[in-house]
């Protein structure tokens, strides 16, 4: 596992790794097992209904429902919650990337050894990437188990298809965080940065369908491209999934440009 | 460029806004020769090394390595290099041998029979967690993997800091063998008696400035000691007086201060007729070395 940056630094994340593995795993569990409970209470339809319109877009998202199988994992999961959680490891790894071994000061010795520097980033990136990937499959396979042991109806692989859509979003935020903390040399500047756009673009999404003002702008919101097309009912809006990778393209040649020009912060 | 240089520096300048950088270096690194890299701290030594290394790209003038230019070739000049930075830092989740196992991947093949025996002579124990060594040990740590490959030129920053005596010692056998075996070594310091203990020719670097360029030896006979002698009673000043190399003397019932240049073996022997009970040597610090040799130069050119 030392025998090369990618591997090490899949290899440096094991451990939380495994740790957030099982804790998303129990997240996924409990949340479906609390399904069929939910499903023979229309009353909670009503609550939906009657809530402002504001309200449940904000916490619901476009969920007309919370009794079918694609209302409730929609409300409970993938609206809110299952974003959060890309964006939360991808920032966490993107802005470690470059900028985490630039403040611990061992960029230095890493650079010093005969690798172009496009390649140390290429390979951070690439075990990224693995990483986000990584973390879908748990959100997907811990839902998957735990909705076919209660019998839920839902297609495997529309799950698949929702849960790709949010690695992609986690690709994009991670990959921005990645090029922030190149080009400020500060971890915290990028997480905070990185988090703070993710946190407007989940509210611009959520109120630009209720909101007047915001309607024009929803489509600046990479939440749009994430939910948009509510992939858990409909699967993957192939122009959506464009936007999120091109823009996760363009971002990582913005990181290769900076990290190969920019003088390391000693 | 010299022939047979291995670092070549043509105005190598570097600005930080207000910061003091590195101002016109030209100096010449010859193939085989331990250079010692002198200066304050904060006078840019650090930033030479990083310049060569390509970490940061100069505001005017250049660099060559091997005759390769140190930003167009970098990598080319890094697999020859090995590099020990002045502030080491290193990867607290791994154990010695696993840290040095991944950066001997990063180089491709190398002897690692060659690294653990490094790491037995400086008295290593590779197998225990970077986390739980002293500065000391880490700062091992760094000269085994530089050095684990046999690089053409070595590039240490401040190589014994934080090391004991006795691994100092085998430190300086090892740079005497790299020497030996035609090897480069450049090494920045700001202690004056290491440098002249290992280097052939010494750099000094003030305020980003290289203002002297000089083999050992030279420097050697004009750097200035202090030097304090305790006698069992009081001697007599103009005993001392006019002695070569004697400077600022002051004499106190049975105590002489003076500073010495050069030889002192007037000055012995002249101190040798009385009874001497101490005699105590300061070295001098660079300011002061600086300030002698400037001093002696205007006095040849008047």
């Amino acid at each position: 596992m030392l025998s090369n940056i990618f591997l090490k630094t899949l290899r440096d994340q094991r451990n939380s790794f495994m740790l957030w593995s099982i804790g998303i795993s129990a997240l996924m569990v409990f949340t479906i097992l609390f399904y069929p409970s939910v499903a023979d209470s229309s009353e909670l339809d009503d609550i939906l209904n009657n809530m402002p319109e504001a309200f449940a877009k904000l916490f619901a998202g476009e969920v007309s429902d919370f009794t079918s199988p694609e209302g409730y994992l929609n409300s409970q999961l993938f609206v809110l919650l299952m974003p959060l959680l890309f964006l939360f490891f991808s920032i966490s790894y993107g802005s470690g990337a470059i900028a985490g071994e630039e403040e611990r000061g061992t960029l230095d010795l890493l650079l010093s050894y005969p690798l172009k520097r496009s390649r140390v980033l290429l390979e951070k990136f690439a075990a990224m990437v693995v990483i986000i990937l990584a973390f879908g499959f748990v959100f997907w396979f811990s839902i998957a188990v735990s909705a076919v042991s209660i019998g839920m109806h839902i297609s495997l692989w529309r799950v698949a298809e929702a849960t790709l859509s949010g690695v992609c979003l986690g690709l994009v935020f991670g990959t921005l965080a990645l090029t922030l903390g190149c080009s400020s040399h500060n971890r915290g500047f990028s997480i905070g940065a990185t988090s703070a756009l993710g946190v407007a673009a989940y509210f611009l999404n959520a109120l630009a369908p209720v909101v007047n003002a915001l309607e024009p702008l929803q489509k600046l919101s990479l939440f749009y491209y994430y939910i948009g097309a509510d992939p858990l009912s409909n699967g993957l809006d192939p122009v959506h999934v464009l936007v999120l990778l091109g823009l996760t393209v363009i971002l990582l040649a913005v990181a290769l440009l900076t990290f190969n020009r920019h003088d390391l912060v000693a | 460029m010299i022939s047979g240089s291995v670092i070549h520096t043509e105005n190598l300048t570097k600005s930080y806004g207000k910061h003091r950088g590195l101002v016109d270096l030209n100096f010449d690194v010859r193939s085989g020769e331990v250079f010692g890299y002198l200066g304050p701290n904060g006078s840019g030594k650090s930033t030479t090394i990083r310049l060569l290394l390509d970490f940061i790209r100069p505001t005017r003038g250049r660099a060559e390595l091997f005759g390769l230019d140190a930003c167009t070739n970098s990598v080319d000049i890094r697999r020859r290099v090995g590099y020990l930075p002045g502030e080491l830092e290193t990867y607290a989740n791994l154990t010695g041998r696993e840290m040095l196992t991944y950066f001997a991947s990063l180089r491709g093949r190398i002897d690692w029979n060659y690294a653990e025996v490094l790491a037995e002579r400086l008295n290593l124990d590779l197998s225990r967690s970077i986390k739980t060594l002293s500065k000391g040990n880490k700062q091992k740590i760094g000269l085994v993997q530089a050095f684990m490959h046999k690089p053409e030129l070595l590039l240490l920053d401040e190589p014994t800091s934080g090391l004991d005596p006795l691994v100092q010692q085998e430190f300086y056998l090892m740079v005497r063998e790299a020497k030996a075996e035609g090897r480069t070594i450049f090494l920045s310091s700001h202690v004056l008696t290491e440098v002249e203990r290992i280097a052939d020719r010494i750099g000094f670097l003030r305020e980003g400035k290289l203002i002297l360029e000089e083999a050992v030896a030279t420097i050697k006979d004009k750097a200035l000691r202090q030097l304090e002698m305790h006698f069992d009673s009081s001697v007599p000043a103009e005993f001392f007086n006019g002695l070569p190399g004697v400077r600022d003397l002051r004499v106190e019932n049975n105590i002489v201060y003076c500073s010495i240049e050069g030889s002192m073996d007037a000055l012995i022997k002249a101190a040798a007729q009385f009874e001497v009970v101490n005699i105590t040597s300061h070295e001098p610090d660079l300011e002061e070395i600086f300030l002698a040799y400037y001093s002696s130069v205007d006095d040849n050119a008047e």
